[in-house]
């Protein structure tokens, strides 16, 4: 599936350091809104999001917790092996992991890794590779000496947010969490809801604007391979919707609110939940949904999301809101006035 | 008994001193879970243990962590959520220090030791609600905040330790004025003189027969922990005294 079209993101427009460390709040980014209907377009600032949103609707937020997913381990056996950043993606049901191994020198896939490897991480951990995911054949499946919290405990201590080229530091987790984050699990930052800030939400409440939360633990944006990145399989992400936001989606639209999902983790969700009618279900399970403009859109009104690079699969997501046409004339006026792109750039509410 | 059924509850300073006796009678009061923190492993290990006799089914965790590091307080917090699934229903800021042991008055007081001290004893609560937060506001917590007369009263000698409870009083006002419209409880407790080894080092003049045994204030946490404290917030508390006073207030 290709993406719904092209364009070339300037370099320039890609956010390298976190709203704070621009000098304005983080809920003082800028918000690009879309009118689905008509695909009319606005531009305002985040914090003023309220006057988009009318009392009764809901707000659904991914509460999942980013891990510090990257960490550093070296082959080791008889002799001791080439050193890499190992990204973990995604936990799976069999408590071993899928990960992006990447060598630090040379070849990034070139340093001979194969089944059956050791990789010996500092504080006495080891994981096993033990093959090749099929469906994303970058990833690698491996088992770690020690598992649940304490392994938890130990990728806090070892690891560090995963960043790529565009940041321009090293900046801490917690510049990579969301002020409503709980359970940790995801690679990276379910980031359209960073811009949310304690005093937002709750002014939001008191307006009668209702929230909910689901869990969907995200994997990788990118696996290093641009044909890979191009093709966009989708991955399979664990996620959980809880009675209580059931209940609140389903009262929602039975009250006549709108159901504005808080980033595309939220839409797979709440999509992979939803009966034919939109009523959705508590559950707990791993989601390859994928969404796009075939994909009839159930449970889910609104969106609330970052501004997405070319060809990326966010954006064929954004085909089942919006026609490409519309997505196409939006972007291009985000780049003509200079939008920020990426996990601490702006954001764009499509209602 | 059973008064705590159904939470899960995280403790700082949990190896020693009332740290251990809160997560004893926590254990004794059904808690469904407790994540215990303190520094030191192997004192954490024996809590652990002795917990593990009193409630064997009990959900525990223990975490070797340092409050006064922000990185170990994300990995404190992540790592107890992980452990519960994401839900934590009570977090008692116990762990403390005196700092310098005779401590210095203000004069004499090096500041990187008065640094450490507001490290310990108000950036690590204020970290640690900040995080835990997100866990709570849906279903609604208490958070308890273990605070000292010292914190109310500028005792000569007690420098950088008084300062930082007078700061944790403060802020305990602050958070459950900002949480009033929640379902987030926020007090503190000032649990008097006790028979601790803190105590111990910062008084080596007195006698600590004449202090409390900490199992013996316990109480008031676990009212403060329990459902009974729904609605409750922003109050001060003393352990020793006729504490349910302070609820007619």
């Amino acid at each position: 599936m290709g993406a719904p079209f092209a364009f070339t993101l300037p370099p320039e427009l890609s956010a390298k350091e976190p709203p704070e460390r621009r000098g304005i709040r983080r809920d003082q980014v800028r918000l690009l809104v879309i009118e689905r209907a008509t695909g009319k377009i606005e531009h305002t600032r985040f914090d003023k999001i309220d006057s988009y949103l009318r009392q009764k609707d809901l707000l659904v937020f991914n509460s999942s917790r980013t891990l510090p997913a990257s960490l550093r381990g070296c082959s080791c056996g008889a002799r001791h092996g080439p050193c890499m950043e190992v990204r973990l993606a995604e936990h799976l049901p069999d408590d071993s992991w899928l990960a992006l191994l990447l060598c630090e020198q040379g070849d990034p896939f070139g340093c001979g890794l194969r089944e059956g490897m050791q990789i010996e991480f500092a504080e006495g951990l080891n994981a096993a590779v033990l093959a090749r995911d099929a469906n994303i054949p970058r990833l690698w499946k491996l088992h770690f000496s020690i598992s649940g919290t304490q392994l938890v405990d130990l990728i806090y201590r070892l690891g560090k947010p995963i960043r790529y080229e565009y940041i321009s530091a090293p900046w801490d987790l917690d510049y990579y969490q969301t002020v409503y984050a709980k359970e940790p699990g995801s690679a990276e930052m379910p980031s359209a809801g960073r811009a949310f800030t304690w005093k937002l939400l709750l002014d939001l409440k008191r307006r009668g604007i209702e929230s909910a939360y689901i869990i969907l633990h995200t994997g990788l944006s990118s696996y290093m391979d641009d044909e890979l990145d191009r093709a966009h399989p989708a991955s399979e992400e664990e996620y959980f919707v809880s009675q209580i936001t059931a209940r609140k989606v389903n009262s929602a639209r039975e009250n006549g609110g709108r159901v504005i999902a808080v980033g595309t983790t939220v839409v797979r969700a709440l999509e992979s939940v939803a009966d034919s009618d939109g009523c959705v279900n508590e559950k707990q399970g791993y989601t390859r949904l994928t969404i796009n403009s075939q994909h009839r859109l159930k449970a889910v009104d609104g969106l609330l999301t970052g501004l997405h690079e070319p060809e990326a699969s966010h954006l064929d997501l954004l085909s089942a809101f919006l026609s490409a046409e519309k997505i196409r004339a939006a972007y291009e006026e985000a780049i003509a006035r200079k939008y920020l792109w990426h996990e601490f750039g702006d954001l764009n509410l499509i209602l | 008994m059973n008064r705590l059924a159904d939470k899960n509850i995280l403790i700082t300073g949990a190896s020693q001193g009332l740290g251990r006796e809160m997560a004893l009678r926590f254990a004794r009061e059904g808690a469904a879970g407790l994540s215990l923190v303190a520094r030191h492993a192997d004192k954490l290990n024996a809590v652990r243990d002795e917990v593990l006799k009193i409630a064997p089914k009990i959900d525990i965790v223990t975490i070797e962590a340092d409050v006064s590091k922000p990185q170990d307080i994300e990995r404190i917090v992540a790592t107890t959520l992980a452990q519960f699934k994401g839900v934590l229903d009570v977090l008692a800021n116990n762990a403390s220090t005196i700092g310098p042991s005779p401590m210095p008055n203000l004069l004499d007081y090096p500041v990187e030791d008065f640094r450490e001290v507001l490290d310990t004893n108000l950036i690590g609560p204020f970290l640690l609600i900040k995080n835990a937060l997100p866990a709570m506001i849906e279903r609604g917590g208490s958070i308890i905040n273990v605070t000292s007369d010292a914190g109310q009263v500028g005792y000569p000698g007690w420098g950088a330790y008084g300062i930082s409870k007078f700061g944790l009083e403060g802020m305990s006002q602050t958070w459950a004025s900002e949480l009033g419209d929640t379902n987030v409880r926020v007090n503190w407790v000032d649990p008097g003189n006790m028979n601790t080894a803190m105590h111990r080092a910062a008084e080596p003049e007195e006698d600590p027969t004449e202090w409390a045994n900490p199992a013996d204030v316990t109480d008031v946490f676990v009212f403060l922990a329990s459902d009974k404290s729904k609605g409750i917030t922003g109050k001060r508390f003393q352990a020793q005294e006729k504490w349910k006073a302070t609820l007619s207030k």
